[in-house]
């Protein structure tokens, strides 16, 4: 039972840290809404940058 | 008479108060930039204070050019690589040897790739640590950990909601951060 679906999830969504099921709903909410596929698409630049430097940080460590 | 001493000539200098806005520089940044050129230099210390008092006699000159409302990180980066860049190709240069061979070259593009992911570093240490507490916190409790919004709100003792529109909020704040000191997405 996962609790619904809200816009604000995409930040969560682009960082990977949703749990797989709101992850999946997530998904499915994407395909019908304008407005968070065009919100993934100004976030994912910033979020994929801090994925890459928890990576790198990790490798080192 | 004779000519009071206060009409010597001065050497010419931008009309902002440059000594100022260098002594806030060395005061602000002048840590950060001599730990962030050490890491250029491998550790040497005399070198990296050298290339930092160098640094900042450019940005005295280029003081009436800095934008004051920018975080001049970025600008004192640049020109601190820049300077032990040329530092090491003078140092390479020596009568005997033939210059420029394709080991060489190839050398410099790695310590220029090296020194260009060293500068990505310090922008965003520098939007992390400009973001409040909570933003900060969120995204070190999730990413930074590798943890869901879940097991991160259960660690915060905060509703799932919360911290998941915290996390939206945190992240909307470091994209206008990273691009508020001239980080571009590559995308």
């Amino acid at each position: 039972m996962n609790p619904p679906v809200e816009h604000t999830d995409v930040a969560a969504y682009a960082l990977g840290v949703l749990e797989p099921g709101d992850r999946a709903a997530f998904e499915t909410h994407l395909a019908s809404c304008a407005r968070c596929r065009d919100e993934l698409a100004a976030l994912a630049p910033a979020a994929a940058r801090l994925r890459e430097e928890r990576d790198a940080r990790q490798d080192t460590t | 008479m004779t000519v009071p001493a206060v009409s010597r000539p001065v050497p010419s200098r931008p009309a902002v108060d440059a000594d100022a806005v260098v002594a806030a520089l060395y005061r602000d940044h002048g840590g950060t930039l001599l730990t962030f050129v050490l890491r250029l230099t491998g550790g040497d210390r005399p070198w990296a204070e050298d290339v930092v008092q160098e640094t900042m006699i450019r940005a005295w000159r280029s003081a009436a050019r800095l934008d004051p409302a920018a975080s001049p990180m970025p600008w004192l980066a640049t020109v601190a690589r820049r300077i032990v860049i040329d530092d090491r190709r003078r140092r390479a240069v020596r009568p005997a040897e033939s210059g420029d061979t394709p080991l060489e070259q190839f050398a410099a593009r790695e310590a220029a790739q090296e020194l260009d992911a060293l500068l990505g570093r310090v922008v965003l240490d520098e939007a992390l640590a400009s973001l409040s507490a909570a933003h900060r916190s969120i995204l070190t409790e999730t990413v930074v950990r590798d943890r869901t919004v879940n097991q991160a709100a259960a660690a915060l003792g905060i509703p799932v909601g919360t911290a998941k529109s915290r996390v939206y909020y945190a992240l909307r704040a470091l994209r206008a951060a990273l691009e508020d000191r001239g980080w571009r997405s590559a995308g």
